[in-house]
């Protein structure tokens, strides 16, 4: 009941603030205006607060209790991703002035069509990327209400695309750097409160040494609402009770290690420390596999973790959602700045979830019996302090996960439906006579269409781990967008051949890789951890691609105009050179804003 | 919005933060020399010698030359900097890979290798940020210095 008034405020507070804050800043001239005031600390916050997703909040902590700490290099991909775009990107992009992805495109290679591949590409990406958000939106909802999965991400997916279509949420810095705070406080509170009531972290047999996760001294009951196939890890006694209150149909079963069964409905009662069965698909790990970083196969194999922490590192430039918020940056020092700060204060975040999964591994292990493990921030603290602390915690836990779900997510539908209606609608109506008001109507059939294709993939996907999920999303965006950022800010001879060509063959690679691994069911080896990270080899596939190419074009570009809009410093009073079409401005401005 | 969109497009909003005093500049109580000529093309801008910020403005050789310089020491900052960084994350895998007794020796009860993981490298990456953006902007500032003087 707490949980449910924490998750309604939150999402009202965001609404409400973005639809008032939006009629304060009505141009993105007051925008700007109200934003060079703000601090870089403001701005590290806002970029914080926007990129800390479902897969930061819950994924991370899902991941680590089901795979082990592995996991964890995710979040330390997560992190290192804004290093990257630190180094190479932040600067330069700043000072050339391009709001979208799809502006840098076309203005640096001077190609409409380059644009149009783009656009393409960001509406692939941002709609994977939504998935997962979606996921944890419907997954968060059922655990505080308990209503079914599909009501959740329809309901979420409703109100996101609301927010964003009424133009709320967005260009808002202090909004986004509130709803980082909130989040980290979120994640950190339970945290160690849960840490200082429990004395530590406990039961190091089941995290480090031989055991499996396993019931606890007093027993273990599940409760199962649809039929649940399972493995048993290592021969136990189990019950079965199927009639709500009666024991005329309880069976006392046994299982055999290995044995695979399907438990009807009803609950499980497991005596204690009787090793708990887990989903069918997952595997029960013993304490010192579970807490080895690398070694072994499947996601703890060095190839899957080096693609992962390549995908992680250079994606994030590519996330859609991502460069419009460095606008808000006067200039390009001040966008190296903000970034380092964000640096910090992701740091600063990323401390926490791995604490959820490691409790989560000894105090909610009915959660491997349902394959939920993506809910452990939510359930742990109830799992870890029954009562009313443990609600109370559980409610600030779920009111940080819906505040990084709605900001993730409204900012990614921003970007999407700026996309479609800039560039998906037909040429026709693309004249400058278009009225405001059709534009915006334009903005807001976008919201709603973009929102449509990733409900109906999160009903597909609902068995797949939202950190699987996320690390899909970036391992596209690196495929694609961040050769054509590296390329394209450092490199001349960069033809917008070379570029389209390169950002297809990466795309075509890192799909086909998470189709095929997907459609075999994913298989284990080498040839696994390739299918379902493939960053290692479709980047170095779309780079090359894109030098090829590129060398090969008849004439060589002269791009100075460009170069000398990207990284020439401030201060010179030299005459503008990036962006130069009004319409291209005028409507990026309109995207900006929201 | 329509007019205001086109006024915009005429002048991005960067060209004000372009065209301002760079912070710095005045937090160290320096007036750049053009300041003054802002806004108007001074009618000896002829007569007088040229200037790496004329060769830049007119987008000559000369001036292309200048910025390539400063991009391909920007550059080899950044690549230094990403040398640093996948040495220190790039090798730490295979080291926990390759090296049992990270994963065997403990440390207050949690075996290194996690310590490894999670303790050092987010404060490595906001140093290494740090010193970067610190040297980045001395890169500027002295193109900066180099144009203006001449």
């Amino acid at each position: 009941m707490i949980a449910i008034l924490a998750v309604a405020a939150v999402t009202v507070g965001t609404v409400g603030l973005g639809a008032v804050g939006t009629r304060l800043a009505r141009t993105t001239s007051d925008l700007l205006v109200a934003s060079r005031a703000m601090t870089a600390w403001w701005n590290a916050a806002a970029i914080s607060g926007e990129y800390l997703s479902a897969a930061s909040f819950l994924g991370i902590a899902g991941l680590e209790m089901q795979n082990g700490v592995t996991a964890l290099w995710q979040s330390l991909g997560f992190t290192a991703g804004y290093l990257c775009l630190l180094l190479f990107v932040a600067a330069p992009l700043r000072r050339f002035g391009s709001y979208t992805i799809s502006d840098f495109a076309e203005a640096r290679l001077r190609s409409p069509r380059l644009r149009a591949l783009a656009s393409a590409t960001v509406l692939l990406i941002g709609g994977f990327y939504l998935v997962p958000q979606l996921k944890g939106a419907g997954l968060a909802l059922g655990v505080v209400t308990g209503a079914p999965y599909f009501v959740g991400v329809l309901a979420v997916g409703l109100v996101v695309a609301l927010n964003v279509g009424l133009g709320g949420m967005r260009g808002i810095t202090y909004v986004q750097a509130f709803q980082f705070w909130l989040k980290v406080f979120a994640i950190a509170l339970p945290a160690c409160l849960l840490l200082i009531h429990l004395g530590g972290l406990p039961a190091r047999a089941a995290l480090f040494g031989d055991q499996l996760p396993s019931a606890g001294p007093k027993g273990l009951v599940v409760s199962l609402p649809g039929p649940q196939p399972v493995t048993f890890p290592a021969a136990t006694r189990y019950t079965i009770i199927t009639s709500p209150h009666g024991r005329a149909t309880d069976h006392a079963r046994h299982a055999f290690a290995g044995e695979q069964t399907t438990l009807p409905v009803g609950r499980l009662v497991l005596p204690p420390h009787a090793p708990v069965p887990v989903a069918s698909g997952t595997t029960a790990l013993r304490g010192s596999e579970w807490a080895r970083p690398v070694g072994g196969g499947g996601e703890r194999s060095p190839l899957f973790v080096y693609s992962l922490l390549i995908a992680t590192f250079l994606g994030t430039m590519g996330l859609p959602h991502i460069l419009v918020r460095f606008y808000t940056n006067p200039d390009g020092p001040a966008a190296r700045h903000t970034t380092v700060r964000v640096l910090g204060l992701l740091g600063l975040f990323y401390i926490f979830p791995g604490i959820y999964g490691a409790l989560g591994r000894v105090l909610a292990p009915q959660l491997y019996v349902t394959g939920a493990t993506d809910t452990v921030v939510l359930r742990l603290p109830q799992a870890a302090w029954p009562g009313t602390v443990g609600n109370l915690l559980g409610a600030i836990t779920a009111a940080g996960a819906f505040a990084a779900f709605l900001s993730t997510s409204s900012g990614l539908l921003v970007s999407i439906a700026g996309t479609i209606s800039h560039d998906v609608w037909p040429r026709v109506s693309r004249e400058k006579t278009t009225t405001v008001a059709i534009r915006r109507l334009r903005f807001r059939l976008g919201a709603v269409l973009g929102m449509l294709a990733p409900i109906a993939v999160a009903f597909v996907a609902q068995g797949v781990d939202i950190a699987v999920l996320v690390g899909w999303a970036f391992a596209l965006a690196a495929s694609t967008f961040c050769p054509l950022f590296l390329l394209g800010i450092w490199w001349t001879r960069l033809t917008a051949a070379g570029a389209g060509c390169g950002m297809v063959a990466g795309a075509l690679v890192a799909t086909s890789g998470i189709l095929v691994g997907l459609a075999l069911g994913e298989p284990s080896g080498v040839a696994g951890d390739l299918l379902a990270q493939p960053a290692i080899v479709s980047v170095p596939i779309a780079f090359l691609t894109m030098i090829v190419v590129s060398l090969r074009a008849a004439e060589r570009p002269t791009p100075d105009a460009e170069m000398l809009a990207l990284h020439a410093p401030e201060g010179l009073d030299l005459p503008e050179m990036g962006v130069r079409d009004p319409f291209v401005l005028g409507e990026s401005a309109t995207r900006a804003q929201g | 919005m329509a007019p205001d969109a086109q006024a915009r497009g005429r002048t991005p909003p960067d060209a004000q933060a372009r065209g301002r005093t760079p912070p710095d500049a005045q937090a160290r109580g320096r007036t750049p020399p053009d300041a003054q000529a802002r806004g108007r093309t001074p009618p000896d801008a002829q007569a007088r010698a040229r200037t790496p910020r004329d060769e830049l403005a007119d987008a000559t050789e000369h001036g292309a030359l200048y910025l390539r310089r400063l991009r391909q020491r920007q550059l080899a900052l950044s690549l230094l900097a990403l040398v640093a960084f996948g040495a220190l994350v790039g090798v730490l895998p295979l080291a926990i890979d390759l090296v049992p007794q990270l994963t065997r020796l403990e440390l207050l009860g949690i075996p290194l290798a996690i310590w490894l993981l999670v303790v050092p490298l987010p404060p490595i990456f906001l140093v290494l940020g740090a010193l970067y953006a610190r040297r980045a902007d001395a890169l500027d500032e002295s193109f900066r210095e180099l144009v203006r003087r001449r």
